[in-house]
């Protein structure tokens, strides 16, 4: 504290002091990334004689084994058609919940908005079991589908609710405007309020679809088929009997993460922004 | 024009599909739930009506439980102090820095998006009793503790050291919700206050921390509900061995429900879970007054 009170007559070393203080935290976050990418290229034996050093030869054997054994392919297919199918459904079901509930008129709209909104404070956990219990009854369990349907369900509170907010604060004129050039109300919420609210449907897919990406607990309860597990599954494959084998446990966990890694690298900015308003709203 | 807005028929083709989703696979399930509580129910036989048998078992005849509740107290009040403390520290200090702070603001956020099932597995690397943090430490010539299976003290170290990762994981989060409620404060405030002859950390204390308050509130909340529900750290660090001294709230439910497919006694530890986030999101919405200020 004392730091910044002096920053104001002495910028330079305060300022050090800060830049020090953020460069080790960086250190703090990349140095165990950078670990993981280290050892997932190289030997067992190395990892152990020699754990700082850079690798001797470049082991991209580790990846392809790893590739193949935890059958890697299928997990991220998986992954992408699970996430995939659920941003869109989610969207489309929320935007048109969301357009009701803040635009229209009608007495319950308040009263359906809360009741979305419980959805925010209760945790997976608590429905596992009679999800459980009805979808191996209804066949859903091994299934993506199965696993679709509650990720869609969990990802409508915070779709509607950030999307109510983006379409109150659209201006009322325009929706008016349309109605009186004789368009139809499904035309009004298609060609009029989705368009303005682009900003709005991309944090709320963006928050959900990351959430959705890295779902660990609804995932390892519904699928036991090795053919069906998503992405965070098949690394718990890796814990347990396979976990002695770091090196390719490490290049299952780099092809897992590098997705996720350049995506943000490339659009760090809006995404962060995109998530903080997202959070900031919720 | 009005008419158009009270089409009821348009109203419930919008509603419908949600509302249908939502109750069928929320809003049932955790009624349902409720009722399983009070049964004996397993993946054999079908629900019969107990009582209060699977709650007075919880609280007098389970130890896994008493470590699991203990542990994720441990684990919420832990991360709500530093996560909360780190996250506005770090906010203050970037938002007063120009040069870099997008890259370290990224850099610091990068965490919260990668899936923590991978970072659970990297960490529990590092902190192998042979690997990891302990070669840096034996080559200063300190033998390192055996970081996730030590199961002495009141909270073992192995919690700890679960904690720490989440912080470091989670923080970026608060971080970035403090620095967007900082940008927000205008800045002319600022100025008037330093013509006044206020000092920055004048400012700090009467300008920044008041007006972040509504966050407090929001952040404070999401990081408690989140630490209570935590589960992929745990499972993929320890699985909450040794012994069940690492044991959380989410894990034990998983494991009662489908390691030994006990669905009632699941059920119940569900619902002490579901009534500790009610508890604490009414107590942080009740005990921190939001005066509203003029901006």
């Amino acid at each position: 504290m004392k730091n910044i009170k002096r920053r104001k007559k002495l910028p330079s070393p305060a300022l050090i002091l800060i830049y020090i203080f953020l460069a080790v935290l960086v250190v703090i976050y990349l140095f165990p990334l950078l670990w993981m990418l280290n050892v997932s290229l190289k030997t067992n034996k190395e990892v152990f004689s020699s754990p700082f050093a850079l690798p001797k030869v470049i082991q991209l054997g580790n990846y392809i084994i790893a590739w193949t054994t935890g059958k890697l392919g299928t997990a991220t297919l998986n992954s992408v058609i699970v996430c995939g199918v659920t941003l869109i459904i989610s969207m489309i079901m929320g935007a048109m919940a969301a357009f009701a509930i803040a635009r229209m008129k009608w007495k319950f709209s308040k009263a359906t908005m809360t009741y979305f909104l419980i959805g925010m404070m209760v945790p997976v956990h608590c429905v596992l079991i009679p999800l459980f219990v009805r979808f191996s009854k209804l066949h859903l369990i091994d299934s993506l589908p199965g696993l679709m349907i509650p990720y869609i369900t969990f990802s409508l509170p915070i779709t509607i609710y950030l999307l109510v907010g983006f379409f109150q604060s659209m201006p009322k004129e325009l929706i008016e405007a349309s109605c009186i050039d004789g368009c139809s109300i499904y035309r009004c919420f298609l060609q009029i309020a989705l368009p303005m609210a682009k900003t709005g449907m991309f944090v709320a897919g963006l928050m959900t679809f990351v959430g959705n990406w890295n779902e660990l607990l609804l995932a390892m309860v519904f699928i036991s088929n090795p053919a069906k597990k998503t992405l965070p599954v098949t690394l718990t494959y890796f814990v347990g009997p396979y976990s002695t084998n770091y090196v390719q446990m490490f290049a299952a966990i780099i092809i897992a993460i590098a997705p996720t890694v350049l995506v943000y690298c490339l659009f760090s900015n809006q995404i962060v922004e995109g998530l903080t308003v997202g959070a900031v709203k919720g | 024009m009005d008419r158009l807005l009270r089409n009821r028929k348009a109203i419930a083709i919008f509603i419908a599909p949600a509302f249908i989703l939502f109750t069928l696979i929320l809003f049932i399930p955790i009624i349902q739930v409720v009722y399983y509580s009070f049964c004996d129910y397993n993946a054999l036989s079908k629900p019969t009506f107990i009582g209060l048998k699977n709650y007075i078992t919880l609280f007098s005849n389970d130890d896994t439980m008493k470590i699991a509740l203990k542990n994720s107290i441990f684990f919420m009040i832990f991360s709500a102090i530093t996560q909360q403390f780190m996250g506005i520290f770090l906010a203050v200090i970037l938002t007063n820095v120009k040069k870099g702070r997008n890259f370290f603001k990224n850099i610091y956020y990068l965490p919260c998006v990668l899936s923590s099932a991978a970072l659970g597995l990297l960490w529990a690397f590092l902190f192998n009793p042979k690997m990891g943090i302990n070669q840096i430490l034996a080559m200063i010539g300190i033998k390192g503790p055996m970081w996730l299976s030590a199961s002495s003290g009141f909270i073992p170290l192995p919690m700890w050291v679960i904690a720490f990762v989440a912080l470091w994981q989670y923080v970026g989060q608060n971080m970035m919700l403090y620095m967007a409620q900082i940008m927000g404060v205008s800045s002319e405030l600022y100025e008037a206050s330093y013509i006044d002859g206020a000092s920055k950390i004048q400012a700090l204390r009467y300008i920044t921390l008041p007006l972040i308050k509504p966050m407090f509130v929001t952040s404070l909340s999401l990081n408690c509900i989140g630490s209570l529900k935590f589960f992929d750290l745990v499972y993929n660090m320890t699985q909450g061995g040794p012994n069940h001294r690492t044991e959380v709230l989410a894990t034990d439910l998983y494991q009662q429900g489908f390691k030994y497919f006990k669905y009632g006694y699941s059920s119940a530890i569900s619902i002490v879970l579901l009534i500790l986030c009610l508890i604490v999101t009414i107590l942080i919405s009740k005990c921190i007054k939001i005066e509203s200020y003029e901006i």
